[in-house]
């Protein structure tokens, strides 16, 4: 279980995050949603302890991520936007050294758990390859595997599914259905609605750090004034493209080109 | 924090920086082992070789001898252990700041249930296993020969006293050196011209100081320049008995020698390795708070009182006056030196580190007096060649490198490459010419007669400088390291590892070297010795006869050697930058 308590960052004067709150309980997937630089990410590495909040506090699990960071840590798996890895270690030796880590038990049983892993997101022929030679896909998919090798009772996920091929996009979308139905806490950020309104149970959408609606869809379809679609109620919430300028741009390119 | 976090991180680490063993994917390069191989071999081979030197030496001189003059001097070995203290004090003063500034890079370690200084002081721990190994390498087969002709039990203790305190001692100069960086970006946090002006000022100092300082000890009497070391290491007390230095000579050499030891020495040689534990968790704590507090942060900075509308003209770069030039180069050559010149600790860098061995070149002269005068116009040009040399290899060599994922933009914009690769070779010309000029000065000034040549070696200079650009770029282009990062709290492994890898780097310096040397060598020789045979006019009309021929062979090296970086640039692969 996820608990957002008030959480508050500020980067010298400017706010990225304000006093958000949110609660993602076991066993439901809850989507961040919101425009780039909206805060999402770096809400989740105050969760993760990657970022000390300015004010407020999150608790994963019943630990305080102020003070019992790495306790929380431990039942977390988290896969980045973009994945920086040990270039110069292998797939699969990064995972064992993740296994290492957590301490999850040296033996067949956890050989056999990686394995699978590889193969469920057909990643297992390179993974004696050197990560540095790996596409972002493939970055993004050892990653995963890394996140869930210690079988973690809360995931955290920003924009896993971006730069995945369609087959390993589905194969995740099952693994994370088939965790959710285990019981695990799983909250991810995405850009793709159509993701977000398939799979998430909850959804919060947050628009320069603050929260601006929040709750499954038919109720954010009820706060967005009867907006039909999670795009329309997305644009209603966080403002649409400035279609003045759209047409000026195209106006001028028009030109240029005749 | 665990003992098995520590030992589970670094041996991560160490596998992934000095892999025994081959990757064994299909998509992996199959890359030789030859190198840490043959590294672990080498050291045991001269841990070999010290050790026999030592059995073999001891005994003609005697072990009672060798016994005596040790138990008489216990803390003969204070100057060499403190400068040890003293030599990873001074490599490691950005290390710490380094590190939590590139903690993004290692976020994948940051995210694991460890405690973040855990994850600190692995990397610290990494920095002390790599500065100690040449002292350990070198120093403990020394003990372990001695010991061995000891044969006493205690004396073998002695190498364990030296392997611990000597890892006490680097812990204690990186961990010192790590707080010190660290306290500077704390100071500079944000502070960005602050900043900038202050790694002019000490990058300048650095190498200013350092160079006077060789000029120093060469220009001092005879052999007298090893005393002045021992002279200046006096001066600053690291030759007294109250540094750690002392007491790890008189711990080491009293357990070889089996001298009585005091308490107080126990107490003293025990409180060093106490105190690199203590200060390698300090620098932990204060990095792992460094990295929270966000002011290492590169791209963070002070918000100003007022708020200041930043208005961005059109970028519209002209080329150099008078000088016709493709739109590409020109835009290449502004961005380069727009580029270099913002961060002020590279262009000092690029400018002012050739000093560091240009006096090498120059200080023979005054060192030996009027003997040595007649060889000061060459030692001035090799000065001159050099400096273009250097120049060339900074600002197109190691910045075609730098180029890294801009090369993606150029390669889509279908940018013509050897234009682009002429206008970093071009962006050293002005420096070139400056300091050039400034070395002639200094040829009027000590040779007079020789005013006729002054502005024929200015002008050599600048094509020496243009084919060392054009050579550096395409070694750059050959084996450039392209994901390397020009700022230093962004470069991968060493700091001051050179983008260029390999034997092109020293091609890139050699080639240049050798061709300066001999055009400018044979401009200067030729006239000198024509306008002895046949006149003063006749050599000056004679040298700037044979000036053009230079600079046309030189042209056509510029233009073939940018063309090749160009193509080559042109067909790297989006692996080698992305």
């Amino acid at each position: 279980m996820i608990e957002v308590l008030t959480l508050t960052k500020v980067f010298n004067e400017f706010t990225a995050v304000k006093g958000l709150s949110f609660t993602v309980n076991p066993g439901e997937i809850y989507g961040l949603l919101g425009p780039n630089g909206s805060g999402k990410s770096t809400t989740m590495r105050m969760i993760l302890g990657l970022l000390r909040p300015t004010e407020g506090t999150a608790r994963v699990n019943g630990h305080d991520i102020k003070k019992e960071i790495v306790k929380a840590k431990k039942v977390m798996g988290y896969v980045p936007e973009e994945p920086v890895l040990p270039e110069r270690l292998t797939g699969w030796e990064y995972v064992n050294y993740v296994s290492d880590i957590w301490k999850v038990p040296r033996g067949v049983e956890r050989e056999e758990d990686i394995e699978e892993l590889l193969t469920l997101l057909d990643i297992k022929d390179a993974s004696d390859d050197l990560i540095e030679t790996y596409s972002k896909g493939m970055s993004r998919k050892i990653s995963l595997v890394a996140a869930l090798v210690h079988k973690p009772q809360v995931l955290i996920l920003d924009e896993v599914q971006a730069g995945i091929d369609p087959r390993g996009a589905a194969t995740i979308k099952e693994i994370l259905n088939g965790l959710r139905s285990r019981g695990a806490t799983i909250l991810m950020s995405t850009h793709v609605l159509e993701i977000a309104e398939q799979m998430c149970d909850r959804i919060g959408i947050i628009n320069e750090g603050e929260m601006v609606a929040e709750g499954a869809m038919d109720e954010l379809k009820v706060q967005a004034q009867g907006q039909s679609s999670l795009e329309e109620i997305f644009l209603t919430l966080t403002g649409g493209p400035d279609m003045q300028l759209i047409a000026q741009f195209l106006g001028e390119e028009s030109g240029e080109m005749m | 924090m665990t003992i098995s976090e520590l030992i589970t991180l670094l041996r991560q680490d160490i596998t992934q920086n000095y892999r025994m063993r081959g990757a064994k994917g299909a998509r992996t390069e199959k890359k030789t082992l030859n190198r840490p191989i043959l590294w672990t071999i080498g050291g045991i081979v001269v841990g070999v070789i010290i050790i026999a030197a030592v059995l073999w030496i001891g005994p003609i001189i005697g072990w009672d001898v060798i016994s005596q003059i040790v138990s008489e001097n216990l803390g003969l070995g204070s100057t060499i252990f403190n400068a040890i203290l003293l030599f990873a004090f001074l490599g490691s003063i950005m290390f710490a700041a380094t590190t939590v500034g590139n903690s993004e890079r290692m976020e994948y370690l940051l995210v694991m249930p460890v405690e973040m200084r855990t994850i600190f002081m692995e990397k610290y721990l990494l920095l002390i296993i790599y500065s100690s190994i040449f002292w350990l390498v070198i120093g403990t087969p020394i003990i372990i020969g001695f010991s061995i002709l000891a044969a006493h039990p205690i004396g073998y203790l002695s190498i364990l006293a030296f392997v611990i305190l000597v890892l006490s001692e680097v812990t204690i100069g990186t961990s010192i050196g790590g707080l010190l960086g660290l306290a500077f970006a704390k100071v500079l946090a944000g502070r960005r011209r602050l900043k900038q002006i202050g790694w002019a000022i000490m990058t300048s100092l650095g190498i200013v100081v350092g160079s006077l300082w060789y000029a120093s000890i060469y220009l001092g009497e005879g052999a007298g320049w090893f005393n002045q070391i021992i002279d200046i290491a006096m001066a600053l007390g690291f030759a007294s008995d109250l540094t750690p230095g002392y007491y790890v000579s008189v711990m080491t050499l009293g357990l070889l020698v089996g001298a009585p030891l005091s308490i107080q020495h126990f107490f003293a040689t025990l409180l060093i390795p106490l105190s690199a534990g203590g200060l390698l968790y300090l620098n932990s704590y204060v990095s792992e708070l460094a990295h929270y507090s966000g002011w290492m942060r590169s791209e963070s900075k002070r918000t100003p009182k007022e708020k200041v509308l930043e208005e961005h003209p059109p970028w519209n770069p002209n080329p150099f006056p008078r000088l016709q030039m493709s739109i590409t180069t020109s835009v290449s050559m502004w961005y380069n030196l727009t580029s270099v010149k913002r961060e002020s600790k590279v262009f000092t860098q690029y400018l002012l580190g050739p000093l560091r061995y240009l006096i090498w070149l120059i200080l023979p002269v005054f060192a030996w007096g009027d003997e040595l005068l007649f060889i000061l116009p060459y030692m001035l040009t090799a000065a001159l060649v050099s400096l273009a040399v250097s120049y060339g290899v900074s600002f197109a060599g190691y910045e075609t490198v730098y180029e890294g994922r801009n090369l993606m933009n150029l390669q889509l914009a279908a940018a013509n490459m050897s234009d682009y690769v002429k206008g970093k070779v071009l962006s050293a010309v002005p420096f070139t010419i400056a300091a050039a000029s400034i070395v002639g000065v200094f040829y009027l000034i000590f040779l007079p007669a020789t005013w006729f040549q002054i502005p024929a070696m200015v002008i050599g200079c600048i094509f020496v400088n243009l084919v060392a650009g054009a050579i550096a770029a395409n070694a750059g282009a050959s084996n450039g390291d392209f994901k390397a990062e020009r700022m230093f709290t962004r470069q991968r492994g060493a700091a001051v590892r050179p983008p260029i890898k390999g034997l092109a780097i020293i091609k890139a310096q050699l080639i240049p070297n050798a061709y300066g040397y001999m055009g400018l060598f044979g401009l200067v020789l030729g006239s000198t010795f024509i306008a002895t045979v046949y006149g003063l006019l006749v050599g000056i009309l004679a040298l700037y006869l044979l000036l053009p021929v230079f600079a046309l062979i030189s042209l056509r090296l510029y233009r073939s050697y940018s063309f090749k970086a160009g193509v080559k640039l042109a067909q790297l692969e989006a692996s080698e930058y992305l």
